[in-house]
């Protein structure tokens, strides 16, 4: 015969299942809204109708079939696949640092990666050589790792978590001025590029970007996902997931090369984004009801693809023809997120 | 003499922060079934010693061995399968159930995405039941009480199902209902499981019930070690806690404050 208890666990487990289904099926269903809308609206609007049809590859010499597969299409699949990374790599920063607010932008590591590929950029095209994708994505790899190592020199002598991030507010703000010096002593026509990008943007992606973009972003995020089962060990601090089994020091290092990795792909096709990192996994982890990685890696991934198709939608279309810079939409959504944040632990330590 | 087997070993075992010593000349002898306890002053270095031995401190001399092994050859992973630990410092999670604290456990035994089997739910319900906490299975870990937080802690140690339990301070934030309930079950685990338990605590009367050997840490080292019997002496203890002589009885746990001593 079966106890009651048993029945009863059952059925929370069941409960607790169903709404992790429920939520993957709603991230689903927004993608696809959110592709749609982003391919439908712009400056030419194609009616929804058609996109099938387009995307099949029929009427391939038409205006609606040109503007989608040469823009709006690549501008979709990289503001989805680094919204992805975004929010993977600041989960990620959250979890090592046990910082809820932690995350690329505001530690910096954006901000590094973005001066390293502005100087690199300013090298070579300076000698008059072309800025390959693969170049940027190395460039910013080093950047943020530079700039991740001043973070956690900074760690290792102040506890604060709060102290943290000013520190890598600074970090950052140091990096932004040094980039701006660099762009201002510069006047090649290419440093025009430089700007635009400095200020973050999902536009002029070309297809080439998105398949270097996509075996980085997509192969980094698989190794995130492999590492649910330690991150879960690590919530519970430092000291308990080595009783449990877990190797501590190659933990961190691999933390910190795969946000970093995370957050210098973006920063390399995009510049640096703000707050997508901290909002996405707090409302996924909210939304599912849970922080255990095996769920929040993958719904992250997907909330942040979902939230960066939604903000890039407003970049470019509420003020056409005028482009807004994407930090500035993912800001005004993404920082109330932040202080919510800080309101909630506020009232928990009372 | 002892036919059990040793759990753990610890051989001149010098222990201390950022290469400073702080305590030497500690060896302990562990076996199968057995619980012992270190007891001493605020800060004489009892959880120092713990964390020595599970490799958190870097130790300063001596060997430490684990079932035969040295500590230095095992991997996290077969340290896992030896030991495990509920420490004093605060959790903080966000989101996770009892169930969730409970169910990591079972992380040395899962596969490499760290999903339960069904055995590993037996295992982990059996845990939460042993130390009655099963009814708090669905609640967030960081809205039940200090005590029952506690609890699960306790219970999370049992599913791992080590050979040895290292517990430090288990009774902080316990009322004396919990207390006890808490050694009652660390008495059922090293008598049914054959576990050994080592642990740090601060009530005597606790440690003197509950413990089948104590040692005591003061000052440089260990001071006094052996079975409660021995140790729970006015000389021992006095000695350990800088006590004047009669204002605490080791054996029935009185104590008596200065204004009664004036008046007798």
């Amino acid at each position: 015969m079966r106890k009651q208890s048993d029945i009863d666990n059952e059925f929370g487990q069941s409960v607790r299942h169903q709404r992790v289904t429920v939520v993957f099926i709603v991230l689903f269903v927004l993608l696809v809204f959110l592709a749609a809308l982003n391919l439908c609206i712009g400056s030419l609007n194609v009616p929804v109708a058609d996109l099938p049809g387009i995307l099949a590859g029929q009427d391939a010499g038409s205006t609606n079939s040109q503007v989608i597969w040469s823009i709006r299409l690549p501008r979709l699949i990289a503001a989805a696949l680094l919204g992805g990374a975004l929010a993977l790599s600041g989960f990620l920063l959250q979890t090592f640092f046990n910082n809820p607010i932690a995350g690329p932008f505001i530690l910096g590591i954006s901000s590094g990666a973005k001066l390293v590929v502005a100087l690199v950029m300013i090298l070579v095209v300076g000698g008059s050589g072309v800025m390959t994708s693969g170049m940027m994505v190395v460039s910013a790899f080093v950047g943020s790792l530079i700039a991740m190592l001043f973070v956690l020199l900074v760690s290792r002598r102040i506890n604060s978590m709060s102290m943290l991030i000013v520190a890598g507010v600074m970090i950052g703000y140091i990096c932004s001025a040094a980039t701006d010096f660099l762009i201002t002593f510069a006047s090649d026509a290419n440093i025009v590029n430089l700007k635009n990008w400095s200020l973050g943007s999902f536009s002029g992606i070309n297809w080439s970007d998105i398949g270097i973009m996509t075996v980085v972003v997509i192969a980094a995020s698989i190794a995130v996902f492999f590492l649910s089962k330690p991150i879960g060990a690590f919530q519970l601090g430092e000291q308990y997931a080595r009783s449990m089994g877990v190797n501590i020091r190659a933990f961190r290092i691999a933390l910190i090369l795969l946000s970093s990795l995370l957050a210098a792909t973006v920063t390399a096709f995009a510049g640096p984004i703000s707050f997508v990192g901290i909002a996405v996994p707090h409302i996924v982890k909210r939304a599912l009801g849970t922080s255990k990685p095996l769920v929040v890696i993958p719904g992250a991934f997907f909330g942040g693809a979902i939230f960066c198709l939604f903000c890039d939608l407003i970049a470019r279309s509420v003020f056409a023809p005028t482009e807004v810079s994407i930090s500035a939409v993912t800001a005004i959504f993404g920082a109330p997120v932040v202080i919510s944040i800080l309101l909630k632990r506020e009232k928990v330590r009372r | 003499m002892d036919e059990r087997p040793v759990y753990l070993e610890t051989k001149d075992l010098v222990v201390g922060y950022d290469g400073v010593p702080l305590l030497s000349g500690v060896n302990i002898q562990l076996h199968a079934g057995e619980i012992m306890t270190l007891i001493g002053p605020n800060g004489a270095g009892k959880s120092t010693i713990l964390k020595s031995i599970v490799g958190y401190l870097e130790s300063l001399g001596g060997a430490v061995f684990i079932s035969g092994k040295s500590v230095g050859d095992l991997t996290a992973h077969e340290l896992s399968l030896e030991l495990s630990v509920m420490l004093t410092e605060r959790m903080r999670t966000e989101l996770l159930t009892c169930a969730d604290i409970v169910e990591t456990g079972r992380y040395p035994y899962t596969g490499r995405l760290g999903i339960l089997s069904d055995e590993d739910r037996e295992k982990v319900r059996d845990a939460m039941d042993m130390v009655h906490v099963w009814d708090l299975r669905d609640r967030d870990f960081m809205q039940i009480s200090d005590g029952q937080r506690q609890r699960i802690l306790l219970a999370r140690a049992i599913a791992q199902e080590p050979h040895i339990i290292m517990l430090d301070e288990p009774t902080n934030y316990l009322d004396i209902h919990y207390q006890i309930e808490l050694l009652n079950v660390l008495r059922r685990l090293v008598r049914e499981r054959d576990v050994a338990v080592i642990m740090s605590l601060h009530e005597l009367p606790l440690a003197r019930k509950v413990s089948d050997y104590v040692m005591c840490i003061k000052g440089d080292g260990v001071v006094a070690a052996g079975p409660p019997d021995e140790i729970f002496t006015p000389g021992v203890i006095n000695e350990l806690y800088d006590l004047e002589p009669g204002v605490f009885d080791p054996v029935s746990g009185n104590i008596k404050l200065e204004e009664e001593r004036d008046e007798g």
